[in-house]
Parts: C-alpha cells; sequence; structure tokens
C-alpha cells in the first residue's frame, strides 16, 4: 500500500486569507531556514476562478507584503479618486452630501481590484517565490477541494478528503495543522461539530456584473440605497469604475429578508433599469456575471474559539468582514496574516499551543476593533424596521421629487419625539457611538423568511433599453459554469419536505424560496400526475449557497465540487 | 504486465492558433495540448494498471515542451514515461514517425499491450498505430472500443461502420483506442502530487522521465525526420468560410423567439430538410 499523503500545513481554499499567509509563512521562511511542507487545495479549475467580490479595497496589507505592488505587476484596477454614497429613487439619484458619509464609505485613496485576478496573480507569485526556497515545499492543488474534515480519535483535525476513489490513503491529505479559509464551504462542518456559533451567522448574497463600456469611469465609484429594494430587506448597490473602460456592478441582499421571493439577479436587472446606471451602460456590453455569499453578523456571529486542536478559522470562514464599511478583503489577509506568525513560531518550536493566541491577536488587530465599534451595525436595523421599512422609502420619494431632506424630516416630524430618540438610537448603535456590550441575538436567515409576507411594490423604470438586461438562464452564461459527467453536488435530504413546502407556497401563489432565490437556474417545481417535485438542473450552478441559506426547512446542502467543476469566475 | 502508452501533444484548437503565412501550423506560438483522441487510450492503459496491477508507461516523440503532457500523463496515474526528444525528428510523416517510436517502444522494454489514440488532431492520418503494429509484428486491434484480458489473450469489442464487432488476441498486441471509449478520469491526487515532485527534483525526474535521443534507441536518422519522409506535401489551401448563414435568437421570451424563428425561415423549408 502507499503512504499517506501528509504536509506539515494544509491550506483549504485559494483564498484571499490563505494565499497571503502563505505568502507570508514564505517570507518567513525564507529567513529562518525553516523547513515545512505547505498544500493549498482549491476547489476552482483555477486559482480565481470561484471568486468573485466587488472590490474596493484599503491596499494596506498588500503593501505590507508587497511594498512594490504598484510597479510589480499586481493586478490593479486603479485607485478611488470619487467616492460616492448616494440614495437612489426610481427615476433619479442623490449624492449624500460629503459631510453626512459614514466613515465606512469613504473611499477615496482605495484600491479598486478585480479580485480573482488577484488571487490568480498571488498564486502565481506564490510558485515562483517557493522555487527561491529549498527549504520550503509548496504544492498547489486547483483543481481538488476539500469535502470532509477527517479527525482523530481525540478530535484533533488531522486534514481532509480531497477525492473519492474510494482508498482514504489516496483521497486524504493529512496534515500537522489545517487553515480555513473557504468562506464555510466545508468549515461549516467544523463548526457545527464544535458548536462554535451559538449566535447563527447571517449572510446576505451579492450579485454582480462586470460590463465593457463606451466612458472611462476609473476610479469613480457610488455605493448606494435604496431603489429597487424597499420592502424592508438590508441591502445595497455599488457602480465601480474600473481599468480599460469596464464597470463592475452589483447588488447585494441580505438573506435574513421576511420576503420569501428575493430573486436576487432579477433585482439587479431592476437597479440596471434606474436612468443613472442605464445610461452608464448604454452601448457596452456585459462580459461576466456571478454571485457569492458575504457573511454580515460580525461581533455577534463570531464563533466562541477561531481555533480548534489542529484547525483555525480565516476570512469570511471565520466571519469577519466589516458590514459597516462592506470591508472583506483586507479582513481576510490580515486573518491570514496573523495566522502565518503564529504558524511559523509554532512549526520553527513545535509548540502548537502558541496557536492559541490566534483569537485575541485577531480580536485586537483593526480587524476586531473594527467588528467591536461596528457589532450593532446589523441590530439597528433589525431593532428598529422602521428604518428600512419606512424611512428610506420616504426618503427615496423625495429623492425622486427633488427633495431629499424633506423625507427624512417629513418622517421624524412623524410621531416626533418616538421617532426621533428612535433614530438617534440607531444612528448611534450604526455609527458604534454606544458603551453598551450587551450581546444580541439573531435569527437565522431560514427563519426570518415569512411566506406570507407581502413586499411593498417598488415601481420599477418601464423605459428600459432592454438590451441591458438579462433573464436568469441568461444570465448563467455569463458565469460559464462547467461540470463533469455524474456531477451531484447539491444534496436535497427529504422529497417529503420539499413536497410539504411547495404546498404551502402554492397555496399563496408562490414560489418556494429555493427556486426565486437562485443566482442561476437551478432549481424548479416539476408538476406531475402524483404532485409537484422540487427538481435542480445542477449544470447551472455557480455555487453560492444561496439556497442553502435560504430553505426554510433546511432541506438543501451545497457540497463543494469534483473535478474543478463550477463556474468561471475570473474577470470578476 | 506492462503497458505502453503513445500520446502526442498537439495544439490547442480551441485556442487562436498561430498559423504562418504558408498556411502551415507555427507551434511555436500555438497554445499545446494532449492530443485528445490520445485521452482515451490513456485511460484504457490506466484500466490495465487499476484492473491487473499493470505498469504503465507513456511514450511521446516531441520537442522539449512535449515534457507538459508526460506531467499530465503522470498527474492522471501513468507509471513513468520515455520522451524522445531530437532535433533530427522534424518534419516527420507517418512512415518515419512509427518507425521511430516503434525503436522506442523497443527501447523502453518488453510489454503486452501498446496504446494509441485513434488519429491525431493535427495530422488526421490514423497510421502510426497501425503502422507501429506491423514494425513490432504483433495483432493489433483498431477503434477498440472496451477490452479484458483473460490469461495471455485479449479480448476486445471494436467500432465497425455498421456497429461492434469482438475480437480476440494473443498478448502482445497493439490497441487503437476509439473516442467512445471510457473518458479519461480525473487526475489523482497522488498523481499530481508527484509531478510537483517531479518538476522540483531533477534526479527523480530523470528517473521517471527518460529523455532519449535517436542515438539511445539506435534508430537510423537516415529514416526519420524529412529525410525519412516520402510524403510530399505539394500545397495547402485555405478552404475559406464553410457552412450556411447561422442566426442566433435570443434575449426574448421562448414564446417571442419560437415566432421570431418561424418568421425567419419557412416551416415548409424546415419540413423539406
Ligand atoms: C459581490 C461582492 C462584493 C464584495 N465587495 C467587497 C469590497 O468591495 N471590498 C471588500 O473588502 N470586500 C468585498 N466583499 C467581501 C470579500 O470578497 C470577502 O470578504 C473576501 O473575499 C473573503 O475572503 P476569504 O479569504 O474568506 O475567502 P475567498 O477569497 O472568498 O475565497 C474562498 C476560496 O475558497 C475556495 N473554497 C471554498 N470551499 C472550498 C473547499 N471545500 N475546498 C477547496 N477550496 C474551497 C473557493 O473556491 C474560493 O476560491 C464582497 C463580496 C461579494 C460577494
Ligand atoms: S429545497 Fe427547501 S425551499 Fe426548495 S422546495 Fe425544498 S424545502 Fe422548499
Ligand atoms: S443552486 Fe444554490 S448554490 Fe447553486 S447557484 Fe443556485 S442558489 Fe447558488
Amino acid at each position: 500500500m502507499s503512504s499517506p499523503i501528509r504536509y506539515d500545513l494544509l491550506l483549504v481554499g485559494g483564498s484571499s486569507s490563505n494565499l497571503i499567509l502563505a505568502h507570508r509563512l514564505l517570507d518567513l521562511a525564507k529567513l529562518s531556514g525553516l523547513k515545512l511542507s505547505i498544500a493549498i487545495l482549491e476547489k476552482g479549475q483555477q486559482f480565481g476562478a470561484h471568486i468573485v467580490s466587488g472590490a474596493i479595497s484599503n491596499p494596506h496589507v498588500i503593501a505590507r507584503l508587497f511594498p512594490d505592488y504598484k510597479e510589480n505587476g499586481f493586478p490593479l484596477e486603479g485607485f478611488v479618486t470619487d467616492s460616492h454614497l448616494s440614495v437612489l429613487g426610481a427615476d433619479k439619484k442623490w449624492d449624500l452630501p460629503e459631510k453626512i458619509v459614514p466613515k465606512g464609505f469613504k473611499k477615496d485613496g482605495y484600491a479598486i481590484l478585480s479580485l480573482s485576478h488577484v488571487i490568480r496573480w498571488l498564486a502565481d507569485a506564490l510558485q515562483t517565490k517557493a522555487k527561491e526556497i529549498p527549504n520550503v515545499q509548496l504544492d498547489l492543488f486547483p483543481g481538488f477541494a476539500a469535502h470532509e474534515i477527517l479527525y482523530d480519535h481525540q478530535d484533533r483535525v488531522i486534514g481532509v478528503r480531497a477525492s473519492e476513489s474510494g482508498a482514504l490513503n489516496d483521497d486524504a491529505v493529512y496534515a500537522d495543522y489545517t487553515c480555513f479559509g473557504d468562506k464555510g464551504f466545508i468549515s461549516k462542518d467544523l463548526v457545527a461539530k464544535f458548536d462554535l456559533r451559538p449566535n447563527p451567522q447571517l449572510w446576505s448574497v451579492g450579485v454582480k456584473e462586470v460590463w465593457e463600456v463606451q466612458e472611462d469611469y476609473q476610479g469613480q465609484v457610488w455605493h448606494t440605497l435604496g431603489y429597487p429594494i424597499l420592502d424592508g430587506t438590508f441591502s445595497g448597490g455599488f457602480v465601480y469604475g474600473m481599468a480599460h473602460k469596464r464597470l463592475a456592478l452589483g447588488l447585494i441582499v441580505s438573506l435574513d429578508s421576511q420576503n420569501p421571493n428575493i430573486n436576487p439577479q432579477q433585482r439587479l436587472q431592476d437597479y440596471k433599469s434606474h436612468p443613472w446606471i442605464q445610461k452608464l451602460l448604454t452601448g457596452g456590453k456585459l462580459r461576466k456575471y456571478g454571485a457569492a455569499v458575504i457573511p454580515e453578523g460580525g461581533f455577534y456571529s463570531l464563533p466562541t474559539r477561531f481555533a480548534v486542536e489542529g484547525a483555525l478559522l480565516l476570512g469570511d470562514a471565520l466571519g469577519v468582514l466589516d458590514v459597516a464599511s462592506l470591508s472583506g478583503v483586507d479582513r481576510a489577509m490580515e486573518t491570514g496574516y496573523i495566522a502565518a506568525n503564529l504558524l511559523h513560531d509554532t512549526f520553527l518550536t513545535q509548540n502548537f499551543a502558541l496557536m492559541e493566541h490566534y483569537q485575541k491577536q485577531v480580536l485586537e488587530s483593526f480587524v476586531g476593533q473594527d467588528l467591536h465599534t461596528s457589532r450593532y451595525f446589523r441590530e439597528a436595523f433589525l431593532e428598529n424596521r422602521r428604518l428600512l421599512e419606512q424611512y428610506l422609502p420616504a426618503v427615496t420619494n423625495k429623492v425622486d421629487q427633488g427633495h431629499p431632506w424633506l423625507g427624512s424630516l417629513q418622517y421624524g416630524m412623524g410621531k416626533p419625539i418616538q421617532r426621533t430618540t428612535d433614530t438617534i438610537r440607531a444612528l448611534n448603535l450604526i455609527l458604534g457611538k454606544t458603551k453598551s456590550e450587551e450581546p444580541v441575538t439573531y435569527t437565522s436567515c431560514h427563519e426570518s423568511i415569512k411566506p406570507e409576507f407581502n413586499p411593498a411594490a417598488v415601481a420599477v423604470n418601464t423605459k428600459i433599453a432592454p438590451e441591458i438586461l438579462y433573464t436568469r438562464p441568461d444570465a448563467v452564461f455569463f458565469a460559464a459554469p462547467k461540470y463533469h459527467e455524474g456531477n451531484r453536488h447539491i444534496q436535497e435530504f427529504s422529497a417529503s419536505t420539499c413536497q410539504e413546502c411547495i404546498a404551502t407556497y402554492d397555496k399563496l401563489g408562490r414560489t418556494t424560496p429555493c427556486v426565486s432565490d437562485c443566482t442561476a437556474e437551478v432549481h424548479r417545481i416539476d408538476s406531475f400526475e402524483n404532485g409537484r417535485v422540487h427538481g435542480m438542473s445542477l449544470e447551472n450552478c455557480i455555487q453560492c449557497r444561496t439556497c442553502e441559506i435560504v430553505c426554510p426547512r433546511v432541506n438543501l446542502r451545497v457540497n463543494p465540487t469534483y473535478e474543478g467543476s463550477g463556474p468561471d469566475f475570473y474577470g470578476l | 504486465m506492462n503497458s505502453f502508452v503513445l500520446i502526442k501533444q498537439v495544439p490547442d484548437q480551441s485556442a487562436k492558433a498561430g498559423v504562418n503565412a504558408d498556411g502551415t501550423i507555427d507551434r511555436a506560438k500555438a497554445k499545446r495540448m494532449l492530443n485528445p483522441f490520445d485521452c482515451f487510450a490513456l485511460e484504457a492503459a490506466l484500466q490495465t494498471k487499476r484492473l491487473y496491477g499493470a505498469t504503465v508507461t507513456a511514450i511521446t516523440m516531441g520537442p522539449p515542451p512535449a515534457i507538459e503532457i508526460l506531467y499530465e500523463a503522470i498527474a492522471h496515474g501513468v507509471d513513468q514515461a520515455v520522451h524522445l526528444c531530437d532535433r533530427r525528428l522534424a518534419a516527420s510523416d507517418t512512415l518515419a514517425t512509427a518507425y521511430a517510436l516503434y525503436n522506442t517502444v523497443r527501447y523502453a522494454g518488453d510489454f503486452d499491450l501498446v496504446f494509441c489514440g485513434l488519429q491525431t488532431t493535427d495530422g488526421d492520418t490514423a497510421q502510426v498505430g497501425p503502422q507501429l503494429a506491423e514494425r513490432l509484428q504483433v495483432p493489433q486491434v483498431t477503434y477498440c472500443e472496451s477490452f479484458e484480458i483473460q490469461g495471455e489473450k485479449l479480448i476486445a469489442r471494436r467500432v465497425t461502420e455498421s456497429g461492434t464487432q469482438v475480437v480476440q488476441c494473443p498478448l502482445p498486441a497493439v490497441v487503437t483506442v476509439a473516442n467512445s471509449a471510457h473518458r479519461l478520469a480525473y487526475r489523482t491526487l497522488r498523481g499530481v502530487q508527484r509531478v510537483h515532485q517531479l518538476q522540483r527534483d531533477e534526479v527523480e525526474r530523470n528517473q521517471v522521465i527518460q529523455t532519449v535521443s535517436l542515438d539511445d534507441i539506435q534508430a537510423d536518422p537516415a529514416r526519420c525526420g524529412l529525410k525519412g519522409s516520402p510524403t510530399i506535401v505539394a500545397a495547402t489551401e485555405k478552404v475559406g468560410e464553410i457552412g450556411g448563414k447561422c442566426v442566433l435568437f435570443q434575449g426574448k421570451p421562448i414564446e417571442a423567439m419560437v415566432s421570431d424563428l418561424l418568421a425567419d425561415i419557412s416551416l415548409v423549408e424546415l419540413v423539406q430538410r
């Protein structure tokens, strides 16, 4: 029998966090001479193929690792020169005056990135770097996902299963230490096993398109509130001007919405029908489409332990994104950087107890500090639902009428005393100006859904250039999913549970959350003589995991795929 | 048991290949890939490993970059490889190629089965496999779709114009594998790890992948390359655009697209086809 496949360190996910971790660790090992073998598993066929982000990011971590990043070929789309926070009515746009834009949305000077390009670059640069360091053995495994976490008898993580030949010795990658930068894809099992997240994660989904347009908008960025989602769902839009006359635009929609039928991809089309965006896109061409989920729970969704015996969590898997500024990239990178420093000393001394410092160091870094400041950000909107259900629509109405300030005033005047104290409290929570440390409890996304919820009607602009809009099946084409024969990566646990769910929604004249909220065209309800049945066209799936998160009966599981199957997001 | 598989690196047809002014392929510019037909041969060879414990040797003839497809073969589970790499092989036709490969196979040692792809996507002759069998003076099974080994015999199902045919022959034998055979299984974890190791470690690489010249395999240079190739390419002609007009109906509801389609071509025309 052949020997097991072993490494000192195993990194699950070719992610922002893991690639920064590896770069930092290689730099340290070069100096210290530490002998180390590292494997990186990435489920996409290539590094960056399964990466979607915005992305506007503070480049501080990148600059720390690559002081010459502006000249060394690092893929930059530019730097933010004009940053706006805007409220959209159905018709008009109101850029908030600089004075009242919260700090988190002042993005001037930040780097504009296509994260998929950054990831590919980081992976290539890593291989080049490793060749110069004879004491380091680095093996990259694009096209191989971690499918199952392996433990020893003492529940210590000892590696993962990464293929399915049937012989564990050929399928397992063993390691002394494993780092999960997998956005929770598989590390959710670790979190569940050790019951690490008493308060659930709040997820949102981001849908994004990249366009080639007529004009050059490089350096201009807008974050928007309001249109087209005015049903109380926490959401926002973004438009980022990239290099070479390309534009990234997207919509981020929270999945703890009460609305069972969000359909994020179609809401993005509504967003594009806004006259301002239509104008930006006129004469342009859609190049790429993609979607991914974003952990928004922040401080109060953090796991009780950031590391267990033999493994730790990074980036989105840990849940360190700062929702108040939509910053995930630099946070993920920082967790990787901190972990690398500790791993280096751990391997050098063979003292694995050192990893216990990881949690403390993350919490003391800017990552932890910002999470703490924003700890009530999401809660502010949950506690006071009127903010999104009434206040925001009132302001957007006034934006369309040309008097945005009036909207806020009117809302405050309605019930002057109570509303103002409410709003002041909300504002303080949002801006982190409170001394309170009282923990909050979240309701998980699937439990927030109300089948009978009636979303407020939103007037969608009807004067639309049809060529800029895409149906969901057509959008799938621009995410370019490719699957191997026999792929079955989404599990439906019980057919009868689906039938009950379908009956519930049929009675209300709606469709099930899996069908409506899928960002590609995967879930469907088939009518047969003996009833209505849930079915899936898995070949369309772009692996965002939205369906798993919104299924009200927790009846789905989106597994990583074999053979590198899935979308090709390179360019997003 | 020893299985050999003959594979070739060809220009990637999906990439924009460089084409010289005279219509020949600019191989230096073209992106390269494993000949798609050879994937079926590779899978057949790997089946002998999985089912009968065979040692699988991949053999290729080609310029230095051809080592890429040997790495690929190793990632899929091949045990070792021989790379025949010699400038004097340039412009070999099928006669010269089969001669050189024949010598390489003999150099590589005893074999029970030699698997070849049906043809290549750059030459499209389907001649090398059969020529090789003739030179080796062993039986050949062409267009093989599936097979099993019983004792010293190969039992194979081959695709014919009218259906399939089951044949048997003694080992050793040469088999050309049809593209209706098993699709190539995915790279293995261990195979990919081994490739990383070989790329790092030159000593180990030279043990696993032997690079040989015409002299090493004792082939007569006069019978190789341009000199050994009686085929004369008189000229290559551009075929020009083939096919008719293509209309795409998209971006509208299905009903609308169907009526657009019906408006565009008359039903009569459809039925006549
Ligand atoms: C639409 C959108 C817009 C965003 N905009 C911004 C922005 O403007 N600024 C900002 O800072 N942040 C933004 N974010 C958030 C940011 O992208 C993430 O927080 C960040 O990328 C998280 O990094 P990570 O290291 O956790 O993982 P990621 O970088 O997401 O990488 C995870 C990787 O792991 C791989 N993987 C998953 N499971 C497995 C497995 N089982 N085996 C092997 N590989 C696996 C995946 O294929 C993927 O490559 C945005 C996110 C989205 C979706
Ligand atoms: S998968 Fe979930 S949401 Fe979809 S029909 Fe089944 S139970 Fe309902
Ligand atoms: S099936 Fe699920 S994971 Fe796949 S694209 Fe749809 S929502 Fe995302």
